[in-house]
């Protein structure tokens, strides 16, 4: 194709390096997109479920009515916290109810330290799970002479952690 | 291109392979994108989902004022957003006739919810159901759910207009005194809405009539009459405004604007029928939208009475505000609201 004069003498010469680049080119321009399985999208899902679930517990069915959510923490009612939540996250507009399970943690402060009690245990689908996502909610307990422990009597806003997940 | 020993190509040469050349590179590198053409639309079904999802949960829809659910069969193409929250500053709460209005497949078809619920450039199939938890509310729409499709589940709580049930219980407060000699029966109840629209009330619980329907009921009427009569006459049922009347032109089958039942029959706002055993008036925001009302308002429902003698005793005014005895506001109700998207 270059003879001994440097010079490019064939129009053959010149399209066949022409094709070399442009294959070249080509390869190394043309990308591939593969989104990797995750499960974002399923999380999400749940996270909004459950956040949901958190938000109508602490919602007063009348005007001045009684707050479900701070009378469960208040009491420190365990069965009645895992029976509600699970009664509001299992629902279908039809078919069988979901399978979701759950566990409770409540933060509260005690003087200068900050403490955790857990208000409902993980029951047996602990372990061999899918993976659990994490809600939490803020509720203001107001004093209250007859709350015993942990939280105790003073007014306080504590933080209801709950994790979710299908098993 | 000339060959000659000095190995130099022409400048007429170079400058037709420079443009050559860049146009070969240009086209060249968009080729990847015609193999990529391909639009994969299923990756986000669960993103559309999500988005119908919190359109019907958060959203009170558009327009608002008046709301979306009074527009008529004329107007639907005035509807952008049909969302059933009752206001945006109460999300996950809906309001009750905007769930029965969104599931009304007379009214809107599955066009309709692509283009003001969906959203999208892709015609999606969908799949929308509602059910409270005590079973009363359970709708409806869309196709049957296939193998695989974007999902998003909500829980949420249905608010249900509020009700003013005059009843026997009330005789003695709205009954004329024995040394009031008028022949006229006027019972007025009254809309305050400096009262109604307290915005300390969170929108869960207000009471506000321009965007929800408001229930009078008047009950055990045969205690409110007079002597041996057996039913009393009710002229008509008319509306002001402070001290000016309002204009209602609407009659019985106007049911988008109002139901007046006497007795439990439809009728005319100015029915002349006799009543013996109740009154039902349900007023709707597409009415109250024509009264032109403002916060500071004052909304009379006259419901007048004429017999010569009279043949009832109801007098008075009784407040539709958030006094229990005068008003029942249902509980919010929990439910569940699903959307499936392929």
């Amino acid at each position: 194709m270059v003879n001994d004069s440097g010079q490019l003498y064939t129009m053959e010469g010149i399209a066949a390096g022409l094709v070399m680049l442009l294959t070249a080119y080509l390869i190394l321009s043309t990308t591939s997109i593969y989104t990797p399985g995750d499960t974002h999208i399923p999380d999400m899902q749940l996270e909004q479920l459950g956040s949901d679930v958190l938000a109508m517990m602490d919602t007063p069915d009348s005007d001045g009515g009684e707050n479900h959510l701070v009378d469960l923490i208040n009491r420190s009612d365990r069965d009645g916290f895992n029976s509600t939540f699970l009664e509001y996250c299992n629902a279908r507009t039809n078919g069988k109810p979901d399978t979701i399970h759950m566990s409770a943690n409540v933060a509260y402060r005690d003087g200068d330290r900050i403490e955790e009690h857990q208000l409902v245990k993980p029951d047996e689908t602990w372990t061999g799970r899918e993976s659990a996502v994490r809600v939490t909610r803020w509720v203001q307990l107001d004093q209250q002479s007859t709350r015993g422990d942990p939280y105790g009597s003073r007014a306080q806003a504590v933080l209801v952690e709950v994790l979710l997940w299908r098993a | 291109m000339l060959r000659n020993d000095e190995g130099l190509f022409s400048i007429d040469f170079l400058v037709g392979f420079t443009i050559f050349m860049v146009a070969l590179i240009a086209v060249a590198s968009m080729v990847p994108g015609l193999l990529a053409g391909l639009q994969s639309s299923g990756i986000d079904y669960d993103a559309v989902a999500y988005r119908t999802g919190v359109i019907l949960a958060e959203d009170p829809g558009w327009p608002v004022d008046p709301p979306w659910e009074a527009y008529d069969v004329n107007h639907k193409g005035e509807i952008e957003r049909t969302g059933l929250a009752v206001s945006k500053d109460a999300p996950n709460i809906l309001l009750s006739t905007k769930i029965e209005k969104f599931f009304d497949t007379s009214f809107f078809d599955p066009e309709d919810y692509r283009s003001k619920a969906i959203f999208g450039d892709i015609p999606y199939s969908y799949n929308i159901t509602l059910r409270s938890l005590d079973g009363r509310y359970n709708h409806a729409v869309g196709q049957e759910t296939p193998e695989g499709y974007g999902y998003i589940r909500r829980v949420v709580k249905i608010k249900e207009p509020s009700v003013a049930v005059i009843n026997g219980s009330f005789k003695d407060r709205y009954t004329i005194s024995p040394d009031d000699n008028s022949t006229t029966r006027t019972f007025i109840v009254r809309f305050d809405f400096n009262r109604l629209i307290n915005l300390s009330i969170d929108p869960a619980y207000r009471i506000d009539p321009r965007t929800e329907p408001v229930n009078i009921t008047i009950t055990d009427f045969e205690k409110f009459l007079n002597g041996t009569a057996s039913e009393a006459t009710l002229k008509s049922v008319t509306f002001r405004r402070g001290s000016s009347s309002i204009p209602f032109p609407y009659d019985e089958d106007d049911t988008d604007y109002y139901t007046l039942r006497i007795d439990n029959n439809l009728c005319p706002t100015e029915p002349g029928a006799g009543v013996s055993s109740n009154i039902s008036l349900v007023l709707k925001p597409a009415a109250t939208s024509l009264f032109e009302l403002g916060p500071t308002s004052i909304l009379d429902v006259e419901f007048n009475f004429e017999d010569k003698p009279p043949d009832t005793n109801i007098t008075g005014i009784h407040y539709y505000d958030y006094n229990p005895t005068n008003v029942t506001r249902p509980d919010l109700k929990p439910a569940v609201l699903e959307v499936a998207i392929w």
